[in-house]
């Protein structure tokens, strides 16, 4: 697993949120990188993931306060997208400790998805609707 | 005081409940009584401005113009003045018992002093309206309420000259006086509005409009008593009589009465009284201040849901303080929090599943942190034993939870069901920690904590955020909301959760009209749907009676059949205590260069006394003092005696000068008193007495 590397392209020009982007990769590659280790105990990448779910969350509230004080018109789809990938983390969660095997593998999935197409499609487009980029 | 507090509770809770089966806890008028009071003032206003239009300033003009309006046109004026009175006497009731309920629900602690002293001061508002109102008419009871008032406000020391003398007799009746009645009556409400304003100011989301259905209801059905009982004057003033009795306006006038019987000055004291010790009532112990809501920067990225949720204000959003790259923080102002957790169940950031980091959120209660709510779930769910098994989440304003014999549950108590973050209803159901989750608050329509119960429900539903997640099932997640005497409701609600957790999903009740993914709910237990309307109707009915009756009777007597008043008074400054003489060079001297004068008149006069006798017998001896603060202004007196109609002798005398023994001035007359009349023994300098 190679995990996420942080791209010029991720950025959005908000500060607080630029900021929380490079924090949630790093807590994700922790992650991947544990599930990725045979060694590792299992627990420890639960936890990690119900940490990832907490930061998740908070970003998205965030977020969302963002796009909601400058009166961004796709909040709604924008928010649904956010909630969506927030059943999905705590299904991986519920999942994972089930024992499932396959998980590891969804999680980087999901989570390459999302920075590939949330990232460049709401993300983006929102970053084009702020005053003063194009 | 508490025994005080703890039975209205009971009152309170009881007729919520009968009202809640009347009409459904959203329609319950008893929940939303300020916002009520917010309608009686829009209701009042357009049809004060109404009657305005026509109303006519002036001695005889006034009652003239009123009359005009209740007959002329009955269809519109009337109404509109019968709305106007209604309304405003509605608008009493409204407010005692918003005054009282809160009282009940010890609402007024803390933060909250600031909406109990505006209220009170928005009591004194009302009081100046209603009874400034009453005056403008100029009918019999306006005479009374203008003579009771003058009589009332003349005992304060701030007068010159009593305010009385301006209703000697209808020869001395100003028409000014109207004009400045119609200012004090359009600007005390425009003032009262702007309280109105700040009344409600420390309130996220005040309700200030009732449900509409209610809202619309009341209005018909002031304006249905305005048409059976309208409301009419009581005959034109006459300042030259004293009718034998008159009916009050209960609501404004409770008061009134009692000036014969204590006498101003005590009046004033009683009225202080009240006052005063409804305005301690915040601070009266029991004082318990639970610690403030506690922001956490290192778990805060300023998403503001906390500020967002605050049913208080207490929370602002600040330009970050600690250099993270966030724009802002959440700062808590400790004198406006009432440690009700509902910011800690906004944080996102307060979920069970944050392991990997110590459990601390952007913020919470230091009394009831987040991880230690969860070291008791998990305690609590460990030793659940029982089938089904539920975890209760009980806000401690609300019904006792007691489960019932068969199955268990671990019941949790929280200072409010906001307070819960959802992401602990998902832990509990998903991990199958328990079969079911209810978050048992207290009563639907009058929350504690004001937002507590809709937050709940919108969460759980998925339309305020923190959503609950989607994938929790909501059969297993229930509300149950009932105030402290409706454990009937929250035990039947309990049973039928647990039955339903049983029975699979098929037995969870429909959501009548809420949108979202709303919990499981027993359905509220009303009575029969078509004698619901019937008895509303009745009911309202009911509430307008004593609105009709109380407005204008029962009368107070003023006097006994054969009595007439006799009304002494005068306003005359004595005579001058030292004689001008000419000053000697040395005293010129001594003054200031601009303020020299070749005379110096001391300024002092002599208090003026009175002596009036009836039928040789002295009756009324008095010795008023000069006005100002140099004992240089008129001395003055307004009394008034009720004598038997029927032939009097009077002898009136006055002294004004330093003399020891007699009087500077005197009079007599022989008269036939008619019962009712106003006789009027008046003092004008250089004339002397006026008797007529």
């Amino acid at each position: 697993m190679s995990g996420i590397k942080w791209r010029a392209e991720f950025e959005i020009g908000i500060p607080d949120v630029d900021h929380e982007h490079r924090e949630l990769v790093d807590w994700i590659n922790q992650a991947l990188l544990a599930s990725a280790d045979a060694t590792q105990d299992r627990d420890v990448v639960l936890d990690l993931l119900g940490e990832i779910h907490t930061k998740v969350s908070a970003h998205f509230a965030l977020e969302e306060r963002v796009m909601r004080e400058r009166g961004y018109d796709q909040l709604r789809e924008h928010k649904q997208d956010h909630e969506l990938l927030l059943d999905d983390i705590r299904d991986i969660m519920d999942e994972y400790e089930a024992g499932s095997d396959s998980v590891e593998e969804r999680f980087s999935e999901r989570i390459s998805e999302w920075f590939g197409l949330h990232f460049r499609t709401h993300d983006a487009r929102f970053h084009r609707h702020l005053p003063g980029s194009h | 005081m508490n025994w005080l507090k703890r039975i209205l509770r009971g009152v309170f809770d009881h007729l919520d409940g009968w009202l809640d089966a009347a009409c459904g806890p959203r329609f319950n008028p008893l929940v939303q009584l300020g916002a009520l009071g917010w309608l009686m003032f829009w209701l009042i206003a357009i049809s004060g401005i109404y009657v305005y239009v026509f109303f006519d300033t002036g001695v005889e003009d006034a009652y003239r113009s009123v009359e005009a309006l209740t007959h002329g046109q009955w269809w519109a004026g009337g109404i509109m003045r019968s709305l106007h009175r209604y309304a405003s006497d509605a608008l009493v009731v409204v407010t005692i018992l918003h005054m009282l309920r809160e009282f009940a629900h010890d609402r007024l602690r803390g933060v909250r002093w600031f909406a109990w002293i505006t209220g009170l001061l928005l009591i004194g508002f009302i009081y100046i309206c209603g009874i400034t109102g009453y005056w403008m008419v100029w009918d019999q009871l306006a005479q009374y309420v203008a003579m009771a008032s003058s009589r009332w406000l003349d005992a304060l020391p701030i007068f010159s000259e009593p305010i009385s003398r301006n209703f000697v007799n209808n020869a001395g009746l100003s028409g000014r006086f109207f004009t400045l009645m119609a200012y004090v009556h359009i600007f005390a409400p425009l003032a009262m509005l702007a309280f109105m304003w700040v009344h409600i100011q420390r309130y996220n989301q005040a309700k200030i409009n009732p449900v509409r259905g209610l809202g619309i209801a009341v209005t018909i059905a002031l304006v249905g008593l305005a048409l059976v009982h309208p409301a009419e004057s009581q005959g034109p003033a006459n300042l030259d009589a004293l009718a034998a009795s008159v009916g009050l306006d209960w609501f404004y006038l409770p008061l009134y009465p009692l000036l014969d019987v204590l006498g101003a000055g005590w009046l004033w004291g009683l009225a202080l009284g009240i006052f005063v010790a409804l305005a301690i009532l915040p601070w009266a112990p029991p004082l318990k201040r639970p610690p403030a809501a506690v922001v956490s920067l290192d778990n805060c990225n300023g998403c503001s849901r906390c500020f967002d949720d605050c049913p208080y204000g207490a929370i602002t959003m600040q330009p970050r303080s600690d250099g993270l790259p966030f724009s802002q923080e959440a700062v808590v102002d400790p004198d406006l929090c009432v440690s009700c957790g509902i910011c800690a169940g906004a944080c996102p950031t307060a979920t069970p599943f944050r392991r990997a980091t110590a459990l601390v959120p952007g913020i919470q209660l230091p009394q009831h942190d987040i991880a230690g709510l969860r070291d008791k779930v998990q305690a609590a769910c460990s030793q659940l034993q029982g089938d089904p098994a539920v975890v209760v989440f009980r806000c401690e304003h609300g019904a006792a939870v007691s489960p019932p014999a068969d199955g268990a549950a671990a019941v949790i108590d929280v200072p409010c069901t906001g307070m819960l973050p959802p992401s602990f209803i998902d832990l509990v159901v998903t991990k199958n920690m328990a079969a079911g989750v209810m978050l048992a608050g207290c009563h639907e329509g009058s929350c504690h904590e004001r937002l507590g119960v809709e937050w709940t429900e919108k969460r759980v539903a998925g339309l305020r955020d923190p959503y609950l997640r989607d994938r929790v099932p909501r059969q297993r997640v229930a509300v149950s909301w009932a105030s402290p005497v409706q454990w009937r409701a929250r035990r039947d609600a309990m049973e039928a959760f647990m039955a339903s957790l049983k029975g699979g999903t098929e037995t969870l009740p429909a959501q009548a009209g809420q949108a979202g993914k709303p919990a499981w709910r027993l359905p509220a237990r009303g009575l029969p749907g078509a004698v619901r309307p019937v008895l509303q109707v009745v009911l309202l009915a009911a509430a307008m009676w004593p609105l009709g009756f109380l407005s204008a009777t029962p009368e107070v007597q003023l006097r006994a059949a054969n009595e007439a008043v006799v009304t002494l008074t005068f306003s005359h400054a004595g005579q001058h205590q030292h004689e001008c003489k000419k000053l000697s060079p040395e005293e010129l001297a001594k003054l200031p260069p601009n303020m020299r004068r070749t005379t110096g008149c001391p300024r002092e006069r002599w208090p003026v006394s009175i002596e009036l006798d009836l039928d040789g017998k002295t009756v009324f001896t008095a010795t008023r003092q000069p006005a100002g603060l140099w004992d240089d202004g008129p001395s003055s007196l307004f009394e008034r005696f009720k004598v038997p109609a029927g032939p009097q002798q009077m002898v009136v005398r006055l002294r004004d000068s330093g003399r020891e023994t007699g009087f500077d001035y005197s009079a007599e007359a022989s008269i036939d008193l008619r019962p009712g009349q106003n006789f009027v023994i008046d003092f004008r300098h250089p004339d002397g007495f006026i008797l007529k």
